[in-house]
């Protein structure tokens, strides 16, 4: 066991009754970054992020389960929160930032590529992936957003989807050929 | 035997991400060397992966901020329906006492604006008390808890939850 984890367990036994909740509460508190960036990756804007970020809280608050370790609660939170922003994603089926506010505000950081034709070009690929990730799959969509932009490996995904490693390389396969040859199909050169 | 952009195509991925063997890389980048076709796949994964980068990171901006502890354990619709309940009978109280006080000699008489905006400020420092008083229980969240009261304290003074909250902080 970890340092990490025998604090999680040893502040459990400590703290008693109220410890579960408690102690997965505060790793919910640290591992906000994580769980924002899940919500994030879904296509939730500001107030849907909020409600199923702040669901998400008071299950861990008062319905988490007792976590023998700081790497098992924080899997407990990421599929409760990839099941939360889940729910919400089949609902809606988008992003809700469109690409010209998404192009605007990169203009306005100056992070863009500069040119008119260059700026066409970009929202045009813009546009075409983020339909792309609106239209993927749900399960597709969500091993992509965990290998990509939360971070994770392979097993460390398949462990939260209960999935095996070699399923979850599967998904991403998929997931990703979708995206490149929607940007192929569309003609965009490369 | 050289292998097909059909059997190439299936570790273009893994290629892009690394995970292949040594042996395999080698054939795929061989491959590669000689098909046009499937070189513009892998800078199509490679763009596509960007971009959604970019998608991604613009959500994250977004929602920079949001999921702390704030309210209590009534979701965003219900806590509206409540609230238009309760802003619908005090709404009906205040024009029975708009009515009952007409005949007497005319104070400053709250506008609907006026009490629309108190309804508005004693849900949320209650939203916010009940959230900081779930959170007290934990150890490490003291300080948050104390930010909260005094930021109900501050933010809504004229409210219920505001006075709970300053006796909280003595």
């Amino acid at each position: 066991m970890s340092e990490t984890n025998r604090e999680v367990a040893g502040a459990g036994d400590r703290a008693g009754g109220r410890s579960s909740q408690s102690v997965l509460f505060e790793i919910y508190i640290t591992e906000l970054d994580r769980l924002r960036r899940i919500a994030a990756g879904m296509g939730l804007g500001a107030a849907d992020a909020e409600d199923a970020l702040q669901d998400v809280s008071l299950k861990a608050l008062r319905r988490g389960p007792k976590c023998k370790s700081r790497d098992e609660a924080v899997r407990w939170l990421t599929k409760v929160t990839v099941n939360r922003c889940l729910m919400h994603h089949r609902r809606e089926k988008r992003f809700t930032r469109s690409t010209a506010e998404i192009i605007k505000r990169r203009t306005e950081n100056a992070l863009e590529q500069t040119g008119t034709d260059a700026k066409a070009i970009a929202a045009e690929e813009l546009e075409v992936v983020r339909q792309s990730l609106s239209e993927l799959e749900d399960t597709l969509l969500t091993t992509v957003v965990l290998r990509y932009f939360v971070g994770l490996n392979s097993t460390e995904i398949g462990q939260i989807l209960e999935l095996s490693a070699s399923a979850v390389r599967t998904r991403l396969r998929e997931g990703r050929m979708i995206l490149a040859r929607k940007l192929t199909e569309r003609g965009i050169e490369l | 035997m050289e292998k097909s952009c059909e059997q190439i195509e299936k570790l273009l991925v893994d290629y892009a991400d690394g995970e292949l063997s040594p042996s395999e890389s080698s054939d795929v980048a061989e491959h590669l060397s000689k098909c046009e076709a499937c070189r513009r796949t892998v800078v199509a994964l490679q763009r596509s992966l960007d971009l959604a980068g970019i998608v991604w990171a613009d959500g994250l901006e977004e929602i920079k901020g949001v999921g702390l502890p704030r309210t209590s354990g009534v979701s965003r619709f219900k806590w509206r329906r409540y609230a238009a309940a309760v802003a619908g009978i005090l709404v009906v109280a205040a024009i029975s006492i708009v009515c009952v006080t007409r005949t007497t000699p005319k104070q400053a008489e709250p506008t609907f604006a006026e009490i629309e905006r108190q309804i508005d400020e004693s849900g949320r420092a209650a939203r916010l008390l009940a959230a900081a008083e779930m959170l007290a229980d934990c150890p490490s969240a003291k300080s948050i808890v104390k930010q909260q009261y005094r930021y109900i304290a501050e933010t809504y003074p004229r409210t219920p939850a505001a006075a709970q909250a300053k006796l909280r902080i003595r």
